[in-house]
C-alpha cells in the first residue's frame, strides 16, 4: 500500500470514490507479499498491483462491482500448477485478496504517521458483520479490545498478517518504522554497508569515536552520523529484534566494549569484521571479560557469508545476504506463533 | 599523451590492459619513481618506464598479469649496461564483469541498481559478451531468453522463479531438446537460498551468488586475456604466438622465439636466459 499512498491521497483530494484490492494472505509462493494493493478509482484509473499482472483483470472487475455498491468481498485466486505454466505465471501459489471501498478518512493520518516514522497498523476485518470497517491502531494507543491488542502485537514485530480474532478474520497491515542498522567504525567498508543497508530499508547510523572520519562526504548514504564510543551510543539507543549491529572497526579497543554492549541487547543481528586471527583473539578477550560461549554464538564473525568477497562493496553484499538469512528465519516462526 | 588519460579511456571502453608503475629506482636509471606505462593485450607499450632497457620485461609481465589476473612487483636489474635497477608494480586492469538482466520486473530493476553499486557493467537486455545473465522476465518468454543465454558464452545463467515454476521451465526446455549439460548450467532459482521474499532481498541473494561465482572460478576474475604475443627470452623481441614457427617447451612452459638462432641458443642453456629475463 505504501507504494501507492501518494496516488490515494491525490484521489482522495479530488473526491473520487476508490475501491482497493489487498493481498491479505498467500499460500506457497506468490509474486507479492500481503499488503500489496491495487486501487481503482471511479473513473477506472488503476494504481498498484496485487500479483505480477496475472489476476489483475479479474480483480479490476471485482473492484468495479464494489464501486457500483456490490459490497466488500474476499476472493481467492488459486493457481493450479499446470494452469500457472500456461498463463505464464512466475509461481504456482494461491492469493487471497480482499476488495472493498477505501475509507478516505484513514489516508491522511496513515501518510502522516509513515512520514513521521510513527508505528501504525491499518486494521481491516475481512469477514463477519464488520467486514471492511477499517481503522488505524497506533503502538501507543490505549486499546481495550482484542483486535486492537492483536494489532499492536503484530505491529511490535513489524508483521503484516491475516489473523483470526474471535469468529472473524482480520487483516493487520503493519507500517513499522524502518529497522535500525548501527554501523560501528567509520571505515570504507562502513560506507558500502551503509549504502546496501539503506537499500534494504534500514535506517542507518554510522558511529565512530574518531571525529575526523565521521563525515557526510564519506557516508552520504547514512541517515545519521554519530561521534561517540559505540558502547556508550548503544546504551542510549533503541534496539529491538529487527536491529542489525555491524562492528567494522577491527580494533579491539573499540570492538570489545561495542560487542559487550551489543550482547546486552536483543538485537536480531550482530556481526563483527576481522580476519580469522583477529576473530580468535577477540573471542579470547571477550571470554576473559566474562562473555559466555552461548553469547558468543550470537556474534557472526568474521562478518558476512563466505562468498569470497574482496572489495568493500562485495563485503557489503555478503553482510546483506547474512542479514537476510539471519533475520528472516526467526521472523517467519514468529508470524506462525501469532497466527496459531 | 598522458598515460593515465589513456588508461582511463581504455577502462571506459571496457578494454583490458596492464598498468606498470615505477615504484623504486636505484640510480643510474632513466625512469623516475611514479612513471607509468600501459601494456595492451597485443603487446604494445605506451609510456616511459625505462625505455628499451626495460621494455621486454615490462611487456612480458604485463601480458602475464593479464593472463592470470594477479598484480606483481618486478625488479629489472641492469636492463642496459648504463642502467641501475628499477622496480615496477604491474597490475592487470580487466574490465568489470558485464551482467545482462532480461525482463522488466521489479526484481530485474532492483538487481541492476545493486549490481551498479558493485562497479559491474550492467545491460538491460541479453548481450552476446555478457559474463552473467539473469532472466527475470517473470514468465514472459523465460524459455526463449534462457535458450538465447545458453547459446552465448555467459558463465552464469540464472532464472528468477519459484522452484516449482523453475522446474516447469526446465521441463519445457528439455522437451524442446536441450541436453542435460546445458540444463545443468541454469541456476534455478537464481541466487543463494536465504529464504528471501522482497525484491530487494532477491536482488541481494542473486548478487551474493554472482560474487561467489566470480571468485570461485579457477582463475580469479572475468575476462582474463590469453596473450596474443610473447617475448623471446633470448633477444627480447615480441613474437606473435599464433604465427610463431620456433617454440620450445622447458619445464612444462612453452617459449616462443623470433627464429631458429634464438631457439637453439635457448635450448643449449635455458636457465641462463630465463635467469637473465627475470
Amino acid at each position: 500500500m505504501r507504494d501507492i499512498l501518494e496516488t490515494l491521497a491525490r484521489w482522495k483530494a479530488s473526491g473520487t470514490k476508490v475501491a482497493t484490492a489487498t493481498v491479505v494472505s498467500t499460500e506457497r509462493s506468490a509474486p507479492r507479499d500481503p499488503g500489496a494493493m491495487l486501487a481503482v478509482s471511479e473513473s477506472g484509473d488503476v494504481a498498484g498491483s496485487v500479483t505480477g499482472g496475472c489476476v489483475e483483470p479479474a480483480v479490476f472487475e471485482e473492484a468495479r462491482e464494489v464501486l457500483a455498491g456490490g459490497g466488500a468481498r474476499l476472493r481467492t485466486y488459486g493457481i493450479a500448477d499446470e494452469e500457472a505454466f500456461e498463463v505464464g505465471l512466475p509461481c504456482g501459489g494461491t492469493v487471497h485478496i480482499f476488495v472493498d471501498e477505501l475509507d478516505p478518512a484513514t489516508i491522511d493520518p496513515l501518510a502522516k504517521a509513515i512520514e513521521e516514522e510513527r508505528p501504525v497498523a491499518r486494521v481491516v476485518p475481512v469477514s463477519g458483520p464488520n467486514a471492511g470497517a477499517e481503522r488505524l491502531v497506533f503502538a501507543d494507543d490505549k486499546v481495550s479490545d482484542e483486535i486492537g491488542r492483536t494489532a499492536q502485537e503484530l505491529l511490535a514485530a513489524g508483521e503484516t498478517s491475516l489473523v483470526q480474532v474471535g469468529d472473524d478474520e482480520v487483516f493487520v497491515d503493519s507500517f513499522a518504522p524502518r529497522p535500525n542498522m548501527y554501523v560501528f567504525g567509520a571505515v570504507d567498508h562502513a560506507a558500502a554497508v551503509a549504502e546496501i543497508g539503506r537499500f534494504l530499508g534500514y535506517r542507518v547510523t554510522v558511529c565512530d569515536a574518531r571525529a575526523k572520519f565521521v563525515t557526510p562526504e564519506r557516508f552520504p548514504e547514512a541517515d545519521e552520523l554519530v561521534v561517540e564510543w559505540p558502547d556508550r551510543f548503544l546504551e542510549r539507543s533503541p534496539v529491538d529484534e529487527r536491529t542489525a549491529i555491524c562492528v567494522l572497526t577491527h580494533d579491539h579497543k573499540f570492538d570489545i566494549p561495542a560487542l559487550k554492549a551489543a550482547l546486552a541487547t536483543n538485537a536480531g543481528y550482530i556481526g563483527a569484521m576481522g580476519s580469522r586471527r583477529t576473530t580468535e583473539q577477540r573471542v579470547e578477550l571477550l571470554r576473559a571479560e566474562g562473555v559466555s560461549d552461548d553469547e558468543l554464538t550470537r556474534i557472526h564473525a568474521p562478518i558476512g557469508l563466505r562468498i569470497g568477497a574482496r572489495t568493500p562493496h562485495e563485503v557489503a553484499v555478503s553482510v546483506a545476504a547474512q542479514l537476510i538469512e539471519v533475520l528472516r528465519a526467526p521472523k517467519e516462526s514468529r508470524a506462525q506463533a501469532v497466527t496459531s | 599523451m598522458n598515460v593515465l588519460v589513456e588508461a582511463g579511456r581504455l577502462a571506459a571502453e571496457g578494454r583490458p590492459f596492464a598498468l606498470a608503475t615505477v615504484v623504486g629506482v636505484e640510480r643510474p636509471a632513466s625512469a623516475r619513481r611514479g612513471d607509468h606505462a600501459i601494456v595492451t593485450p597485443e603487446g604494445a607499450l605506451h609510456g616511459w618506464v625505462g625505455g628499451a632497457c626495460t621494455e621486454s620485461t615490462v611487456v612480458r609481465e604485463g601480458l602475464l598479469a593479464l593472463a592470470d589476473g594477479e598484480a606483481r612487483v618486478v625488479r629489472v636489474e641492469g636492463g642496459c649496461a648504463s642502467e641501475g635497477t628499477i622496480e615496477l608494480l604491474v597490475e592487470p586492469r580487466l574490465p568489470a564483469p558485464l551482467l545482462a538482466v532480461v525482463g522488466d520486473s521489479p526484481a530485474a530493476r532492483t538487481l541492476m541498481e545493486l549490481a551498479r553499486t558493485l562497479g559491474w557493467r550492467v545491460a538491460g537486455e541479453l548481450q552476446e559478451k555478457a559474463d552473467a545473465v539473469v532472466i527475470a522476465s517473470m514468465g514472459q518468454g523465460d524459455e526463449e531468453a534462457l535458450q538465447a543465454a545458453l547459446a552465448g558464452g555467459a558463465g552464469y545463467v540464472g532464472l528468477v522463479a519459484s522452484s516449482k515454476r523453475g522446474a516447469a521451465v526446465l521441463a519445457e526446455l528439455r522437451a524442446r531438446g536441450l541436453d542435460e549439460e546445458a540444463l545443468a548450467r541454469i541456476r534455478c532459482p537464481a541466487g543463494l537460498d536465504l529464504g528471501p521474499s522482497s525484491q530487494e532481498e532477491i536482488a541481494v541473494a542473486i548478487l551474493a551468488e554472482l560474487v561467489a561465482w566470480r571468485h570461485t572460478r579457477p582463475s580469479s576474475p572475468e575476462q582474463l586475456v590469453e596473450p596474443a604475443v610473447a617475448i623471446d627470452p633470448v633477444c627480447g623481441m615480441t613474437v606473435t604466438i599464433a604465427d610463431a614457427a620456433e617454440t620450445a617447451v622447458h619445464e612444462g612452459v612453452t617459449y616462443y622465439f623470433c627464429g631458429p638462432g634464438c631457439r637453439s641458443r635457448f635450448e643449449q642453456d635455458a636457465e641462463r636466459y630465463l635467469e637473465a629475463a627475470r
